[in-house]
């Protein structure tokens, strides 16, 4: 165990040392400095610009400068702000983000999972048609438009929540169902199929012949079962509420990371794409850790160590 | 005839309803179990054989129904109780094993665990002393270092030792009545013989009935008392296993012990296997199920349902055949094919 | 149950005439691999509604801008925003000004218009008062007040009664309206499709390659050479791989073929995954084996044996991949690294939409409604695709 998780984590150091070395490359690989665009700057400005963000260096030394703030969790100063650093920038916003963040997957988990058990138990029949109907509609519609949608109809329209910020818990309604809603449908899908095909276990009919109450049937031997292929989706889940979060942020004008990370880019704030970039990713990679060894608790035949072919 | 049978079965009747209309899959099965006896029932697969078992125990899919008839276990209607009610006779009175003990039991849970949650379910005893029992019978199918196996998962276990693990679930409750679902199918040779004579010791050990279902006469021939032959859902020939096998009196058991090989013989004996294929149960053909593929079919046969003709014996065991053949008006010359020994080598 | 004691008559005592019926008797004609597939693919309604609308959408998308004179990049400022529905009013001018007219209620203009809906010009107003809140309108001798002291505007004569409106008329001249700046939507929402689609498509095909290429290679080869390849998979599968798009469109700027290399580039890891599990269990197949046996060259193994074999999970998992790509494409282009200006697809026309929601909310409708049927469309395909060649649903 302590061995895996040990090979896994340097795995994960060296999957993140790629990631930084790419991303820093990539945008080093821009035509121009991040000053050359700005209109009206006088050359020995962007020169003393230049100077002050270590530009003028060659590019290696700037790279392993860059690392060097890495090692100490330091991401570098923003291009576009004078005086904030990237990582202010993300302690700023984090609170916003993880928030909606887990409340979003709080609902796919906990709405997700018992609505394809509800399908699945009552298979063909108008539970399941119907939640079968308003999940293929949440694959179908994309984040964005749902949120545009709901924004419409709730806030302006019916003027039920507000229309923006989340100064009152109504505030969370529109951002939370907007950023769940594709993987909320996705899930009670995957849960519903899942569940049908473990239903149709032999072994689940062993659980009957041995005369056990239905509901240690369905849910010591059907859902542990049926769990197995929804929590391996889990980690890629976070991940999408984390990229599907830029749209939402900024439909609902919530000062989270999200936003925070479509303004650089507009900006062209390369310090802070960067560094948000690779915060993502670090936190990506121990949220897939996580779920692997959530999975490896749930099905035993999974050897520490060696995947499922 | 001498005492009261453990289960009685009259008239079984369970369709599936499909998309496509109304599967008949068993249609009008009677027998019944004596207790300590062993009641091996043979049929090609999609006979009806494991369904007769499954709607027993109300253990159908749910598009399946019983349809008519009973199920008459120590004078319980079983056919006629909720789930609730069968759920103390399962896995308690009545217990149940698989042809695959690959897929049959629980990859994500400890053997022991599952062993100990079927005795903790139908008796008032601690998870300890479940764990107890579970371990002497584990040692009671024969696992070897039964106290280490019992925390393995299904995966570490061979065939033969998934099978032994299957037995030991259905014996936690000292079961008066097993039925074992093809139990040697889906293992390899020289452990099916090992299982089936694990079940012959533990069945005379303890007492209770089995109901064995299979395909192969070689098991039934091995273990059985009785024998119950089913084709298209429907019993085609019932009796003492010893007068079916040396005088059997419907073709197409006939057909079955033909198709087996014999290795007593010493000439080179030909294997014959019956052209065609089993009828659709959607359709089921208006007279006997095995008519098209007969060789001896009549007219009749094709146009009414034959009953079952009583074969006299000397034994107690009735010896039935559903053949027209064995109508009283039938032309001695067709009737002759049953008064020899079909299988004559040897 | 029948009588064991029933006369059966004479006759049917002799014996079953073979000639008649086959023992082998053969329920249904027995079907190819692909015709079952076709065949059930043809049952699937949804499926093949779903096919249906993307041939149309398709089709729409090649020729529906040639046959109109709109172009997606003419602005016509004096007539943006128009809805493609409006309530038509009559007056009774008395010389040969305006007839019939439509308020727009987002920006108080009054346009003029034909009887059946075809717009024919803005109108000027004559004066406006700005204390009463109203634009008033001349005709001849008779007087139009756009009043707008009270939301939403209403339309009154002279004397401030309301006048009666004529009814509904679905715009003829813009069919799905214009936007704010005046470009006709249906054209732009014709354009889009194009891009969408194209950009859908064609970044398929090339995850389709390289994962069919990359995945290849592995399974075929096994051993160290797809420890080594896996392993870089694996190390991509855990980069979130919005964010790698969204970083090459900031490296490449904006434009349409910058957002084919980006998703073209990153999503082919799943297609080498299952082109690779596909490859390792059939080359241990008994027909692989005979095929060397009778001494069939790599290259004829690859193509006549393994890939046939393995297209039908590749088929379901590049159905799938088109409308993530779609999705993809829109977000990207939502959040303002799509295709540049004017070029119009689902994504930017969805965020000009959202620009002018609180004013014209019916301007979302069409992004919108385009972008979830097609996704809709393709998932009930790529579904309908998956059940249709499960061997396992075979009967």
């Amino acid at each position: 165990m302590l061995n895996y998780l040990i090979k896994r984590i340097l795995m994960m150091a060296l999957t993140l040392f790629l990631i930084i070395t790419l991303t820093f490359f990539l945008m080093h690989a821009i035509p121009g400095g991040p000053f050359t665009s700005e209109k009206m700057l006088a050359p020995e400005i962007e020169a003393a610009l230049n100077a002050k963000y270590g530009l003028d260096k060659p590019i290696w030394q700037q790279y392993l400068s860059y690392l060097q703030g890495i090692i100490t969790f330091d991401l570098g100063p923003s291009f576009k702000y004078p005086g904030v650093r990237v990582n202010d920038l993300i302690r700023e916003g984090l609170p916003v983000t993880a928030q909606t963040g887990f409340l979003a997957m709080l609902c796919v988990v906990a709405l997700g999972i018992p609505l394809g058990i509800v399908a699945a138990l009552h298979q063909n029949k108008w539970q399941d048609t119907t939640i079968m109907a308003i999940a293929t509609m949440g694959v179908a519609i994309p984040s964005y438009v749902l949120a545009t949608i709901a924004l419409y109809l709730f806030a302006l329209q019916w003027q039920l929540v507000p229309t923006f910020g989340l100064d009152s818990w109504q505030g969370y309604i529109l951002p939370v169902l907007a950023l769940s809603g594709f993987w909320l449908s996705f899930i009670a899908r995957l849960s519903r199929s899942s569940l049908l095909e473990v239903l149709g276990q032999d072994y689940m009919v062993t659980a009957r012949a041995k005369g056990l109450h239905p509901q240690t049937i369905l849910f010591k031997h059907g859902m542990r079962n049926a769990l197995i292929p929804i929590v391996t989706v889990l980690g890629p889940v976070v991940a999408n509420l984390l990229t599907g979060s830029f749209v939402i942020e900024q439909i609902f004008a919530l000062p989270g990371i999200g936003r925070h990370f479509v303004l650089s880019i507009s900006n062209r704030d390369y310090t802070t794409i960067m560094g948000i970039t690779i915060f993502y990713a670090a936190f990506l990679m121990l949220m897939i850790l996580i779920v692997d060894l959530l999975y490896m608790v749930l099905d035993p035949r999974i050897k520490l160590g060696e995947k499922a072919q | 005839m001498s005492s009261a049978p453990l289960l009685k079965v009259d008239n079984l009747t369970t369709h599936f309803h499909t998309s496509r209309g109304d599967v008949q899959a068993v249609r009008g099965v009677s027998f019944d179990v004596k207790p300590g006896e062993i009641l091996g029932i043979v049929g090609e697969s999609g006979s009806g054989k494991s369904i007769t078992c499954l709607s027993i125990l109300g253990l159908l899919k749910a598009n399946g129904e019983v349809v008519d008839g009973s199920a008459d276990f120590e004078g319980k209607q079983l056919t006629g109780l909720s789930d609730k009610q069968l759920r103390t006779i399962r896995g308690d009175d009545i217990a149940m094993i698989f042809q695959d003990p690959m897929t049959s039991l629980n990859p994500t849970l400890t053997v022991g665990e599952q062993l100990i949650e079927t005795i903790v379910a139908h008796k008032p005893v601690s998870r300890g002393e479940a764990r107890k029992r579970a371990l002497e019978l584990f040692e009671l199918v024969k696992i070897p270092s039964a106290a280490s196996r019992l925390d393995n998962y299904p995966h570490e276990f061979s065939g033969g030792m998934r099978q032994r693990v299957m037995i030991a679930m259905a014996l936690t409750c000292d079961p008066k009545l097993l039925i074992a679902d093809e139990p040697t199918t889906a293992l390899d040779v020289t452990i099916q013989r090992q299982i089936l004579l694990l079940l012959k010791d533990l069945q005379e050990k303890l007492g209770m009935a089995i109901i064995l279902i299979t395909h192969d006469l070689g098991v039934i021939a091995e273990v059985a008392d009785r024998i119950l032959v089913m084709y298209g859902g429907m019993v085609m020939e019932t009796g003492d296993v010893y007068d079916v096998f040396e005088s059997p009196q419907h073709p197409y058991t006939t057909g079955l012990l033909h198709s087996i090989p014999d290795v007593r013989s010493h000439t080179k004996q030909r294997l014959t296997p019956i052209p065609g294929s089993p009828p659709d149960m959607l359709r089921p053909p208006e007279g006997c199920p095995f008519a098209p593929r007969c060789p001896h079919a009549i007219q009749q046969c094709l146009e009414a349902m034959p009953p079952l003709f009583e074969r006299p014996n000397a034994k107690p065991t009735v010896h039935e055949a559903r053949c027209w053949l064995h109508h009283e008006e039938a032309p001695k010359a067709l009737q002759s094919i049953f008064d020899a020994p079909e299988v004559s080598n040897g | 149950m029948t009588d064991i004691h029933v006369t059966v008559p004479k006759e049917k005592w002799a014996p079953v005439d073979r000639g008649a019926q086959d023992a082998e008797f053969i329920a249904a004609p027995s079907l190819t691999y692909w015709q079952d597939v076709r065949q059930r693919m043809w049952r699937n309604k949804p499926a093949m509604a779903s096919l249906a609308f993307i041939i149309l959408l398709i089709l729409a998308a090649i020729f529906g801008p040639m046959l109109t004179h709109h172009t997606y990049y003419d602005q016509d400022l004096k007539l943006s925003n128009i809805p493609p529905i409006f309530e038509v009013y009559k007056t009774e001018p008395t010389d040969a000004s305006a007839q019939y007219m439509f308020l727009n209620s987002g920006n108080f203009k009054l346009y003029e218009v034909a009887e059946n809906g075809e717009i024919l010009g803005l109108v000027r107003a004559k004066r406006k008062d700005l204390m009463k809140k109203q634009h008033i309108y001349v005709f001849g001798d008779a007087e139009v007040r756009v009043d707008y002291s009270q939301l939403p505007a209403t339309l009154v004569d002279g004397d401030g009664n309301a006048i009666e409106s004529i009814g509904y008329r679905w715009n003829q001249t813009n069919w799905f309206g214009t936007d704010s700046l005046g470009r006709d939507v249906l054209v732009r929402q014709l354009y889009g499709a194009r891009i969408s689609l194209t950009v859908a498509f064609v970044a398929a095909m090339v995850n389709f390659f390289i994962g069919v290429f990359y995945g290849g290679i592995a399974g075929y080869f096994g051993g160290n050479v797809d420890n080594v390849m896996m392993r870089i998979v694996e190390i991509i599968a855990t980069i979130p791989l919005t964010l790698y798009v969204i970083l090459m469109m900031v490296v490449f700027q904006s434009g349409f073929l910058s957002i084919i290399i980006a998703i073209g580039s990153v999503f082919w890891v799943d297609m080498a995954r299952i082109v690779r599990g596909q490859m390792l269990s059939l080359k241990n197949q008994d027909y692989v084996a005979a095929a060397k046996t009778m001494g069939a060259s790599t290259k004829r193994i690859l193509t006549r044996h393994l890939l046939p074999n393995t297209m039908g999970p590749i088929l379901v998992t590049l159905t799938l991949l088109i409308p993530s790509a779609i999705f993809i494409e829109s977000f990207m282009s939502f959040i303002g690294l799509g295709v540049s200006v004017p070029m119009a697809s689902w994504g930017t026309l969805t965020a000009e939409a959202v620009e002018t929601l609180r004013a014209y909310p019916h301007q979302l409708f069409f992004p919108a409604a385009a972008i979830s049927l097609t996704m809709f469309a393709f998932n009930f395909l790529g579904d309908g695709l998956r059940d249709a060649l499960d061997p396992r649903l075979r009967k």
